[in-house]
């Protein structure tokens, strides 16, 4: 009996080793994406808000611009971005809790790969913020008759999304860092710090000029910026896509190490 | 009967896997010299075991032996700092993504905020195969909890859902580590049976457990880890033997290191603990050990021989003395590597 002697035959699924990642990973961000869609309180919070906050908002200033756009769609761009961060902020929530029952130990004794895992839980968090990005659309169509083409939507929603990986890796990091009991607080706070360093409470334009070129040098301001930049009819610009890079590089690389080092010790 | 003293790298002689058998079936779970040391800690310290197919064997050990921690090496949880794991002749991990492991983890949860039945379809999606939930609930004995909350289970059925868990992708191996700890008597009555119609298609099982009754009860083998170690490995009836001696105290004037390290070499002891003049001998044979005492010290005095129940001569084997030098180890010559070999 010696260890060497078997070859374990590495994919055991027909369609080859690639397919039968890609399936795991899509069947598992299907079950929680569905799980997700039944959960009443995420949606109310994910969907409502961002257009409860977005009627308030772009009701008083009608005619007024920020910027060079009406008050209206830059709102509607904020409140997308506002929404969409907290969709996403939300997977540091669910890698928490899931961590702290032992939750992601039982999956990994499936076929699901840690990587898959990880991944997977951003990718839902970015899925769940399509959501109140159509959600903020739809009203500010409605209610403020702001209307755009089907390829200026589908450019500022995907640009908002892109413009969100940095804090993407951030919620990962944040998700192996906190405990569930102080997530609440902790991303409570952290969200009304990015929310207004994203300029999304308050324009940037209305900073002072020395806090204006701090928010610059972060991703939150960019990822607003992307969308209204779509709406502009221009692009984010070589320094806000080296900004966002950068960030994304950086948290990306923080968020995967905490979870390297959570597989290892866990 | 294995004895260790622990040489690494040396496998166990198990029951099923004896040498000179035709071609030896490609063991279910195969650890050779597992270590694993957290700080200062050495919480498993040279685990050599094999497993054949079909064997239901029991880790026994107090809290704090290294139970979990091989566990989670031996499931690919945790990384072993030296030392390698085989299931099925696969890492790890190669095994659990071809649905040949199931497992009940120690203090596992269960995913919040769903149906039972509906934490089980997302959980069998991600089985290359796996069986209905309802048919794993059935199997179970808690078909009637399909559309209960996750978050609004007691105790005993939170951990029988967890088996039914582990049964989902019907694997050919199922490891638990300290099923039965939430569970009341009747609880672990009905788990244990629906454990048992489960094994008897001929799957491995290995559980951990600090209840010896429980080891007793269910288990063709029980792997005894002390520290890290494995004191002893063999057939239930066999290390029910040598934990429940009867135990010899004395007292023993001059009592200093060498005394005690001779003490633990005197045949028939297992075991031997000294506090001041005071010395506890435990013995799976007291009348060979207490023939060889009066020869070796015919000083000693206050001698008083108790039989003890079967949980004292567990913990009085296993249990963790803060004085090393207070404990003599299993003395080598005790060692055997037949297991055919019976203490008596």
């Amino acid at each position: 009996m010696t260890l060497s002697s078997t070859t374990p035959d590495a994919g055991t699924a027909p369609p080859g080793p690639t397919m039968a990642w890609a399936t795991t990973s899509l069947r598992y961000m299907r079950s929680e994406i569905t799980h997700a869609w039944r959960n009443t309180r995420l949606l109310i919070f994910t969907l409502l808000m961002p257009i409860l906050l977005f009627s308030a908002f772009s009701a008083s200033s009608e005619g007024d611009h920020i910027g060079s756009l009406d008050v209206a769609p830059y709102i509607m761009i904020s409140m997308a971005s506002f929404g969409a961060m907290n969709a996403v902020l939300g997977t540091a929530g669910r890698i928490s809790v899931e961590r702290s029952i032992g939750w992601n130990r039982q999956l990994r004794l499936t076929a699901l790969s840690g990587p898959q895992y990880v991944i997977g839980k951003a990718a839902i968090g970015f899925t769940i913020a399509i959501l109140p990005i159509i959600a903020v659309f739809v009203a500010a169509r409605a209610t403020r008759g702001v209307s755009l083409s089907a390829g200026t939507y589908l450019g500022a929603g995907a640009s908002i999304l892109l413009g969100l990986i940095p804090l993407g890796g951030f919620a990962i990091w944040l998700g192996y860092l906190v405990r569930p009991e102080s997530m609440q607080a902790i991303t409570g706070g952290v969200f009304s710090l990015l929310a207004l360093a994203g300029g999304i409470w308050v324009p940037v334009e209305n900073f002072p000029h020395w806090l204006a070129d701090i928010v610059k040098l972060l991703p939150m301001y960019w990822s607003a910026q992307a969308g209204r930049a779509v709406l502009e009819g221009g692009w984010i610009g070589m320094r806000g896509l080296v900004t966002l890079a950068i960030w994304a590089v950086v948290l990306g690389a923080i968020g995967g190490r905490a979870y390297l080092r959570d597989q290892l010790r866990a | 009967m294995t004895r260790h003293s622990s040489p690494p790298g040396e496998l166990p002689t198990a029951a099923g896997l004896a040498p000179g058998a035709a071609p030896a079936p490609t063991p279910s779970v195969h650890l050779v010299g597992l270590r694993k040391r957290y700080g200062d800690v050495q919480a498993v310290d040279g685990v050599d075991l094999a497993i054949a197919p079909g064997e239901i064997v029991a880790l026994l050990g107090p809290n704090g032996a290294g139970k979990s921690t091989t566990i989670d090496m031996l499931l690919g949880l945790t990384r072993p700092d030296e030392g390698e794991v085989q299931l099925f002749g696969r890492t790890p991990r190669q095994a659990c993504v071809a649905g040949l492991v199931g497992a009940m983890l120690q203090n596992g949860g269960l995913r919040p905020e769903i149906t039972v039945r509906q934490m089980l379809t997302s959980v069998a999606a991600l089985y290359p195969r796996a069986l209905a939930p309802d048919e794993v609930l059935a199997r179970a004995g808690v078909s009637e909890l399909a559309d209960a909350r996750t978050n609004r289970l007691s105790g005993g059925q939170r951990q029988r859902v967890r088996f039914a868990l582990a049964l989902l992708p019907d694997p050919d191996l199922i490891v638990l580590d300290e099923p039965t700890a939430a569970m009341d008597v009747e609880s672990r009555r009905a788990f244990w049976t629906a454990m048992r119609a489960w094994a008897a298609a001929g799957r491995t099982v290995l559980f951990a457990t600090h209840y010896l009754e429980e080891a007793d009860d269910f288990a063709d083998r029980i792997v005894l880890l002390r520290r890290g170690r494995v004191i002893a490995d063999g057939p239930t009836t066999e290390v029910k033997a040598l934990v429940g001696g009867r135990t010899i105290r004395a007292t023993l004037r001059g009592l200093d290191a060498g005394a005690l390290a001779a003490l633990g070499r005197l045949p028939g002891v297992a075991h031997v603990e000294g506090r001041g003049e005071s010395i506890s001998l435990s013995c799976p044979d007291s009348d060979a050990a207490l023939r060889a005492l009066l020869a070796a010290f015919p000083g000693v005095e206050d001698i008083e021989v108790v039989g003890a129940g079967l949980e004292d001569a567990f913990v009085a084997l296993t249990a963790d003395s803060t004085d090393d030098t207070g404990t003599a180890p299993i003395p080598a010559g005790r060692t055997a590597t037949s297991q055919t070999e019976t203490t008596r």
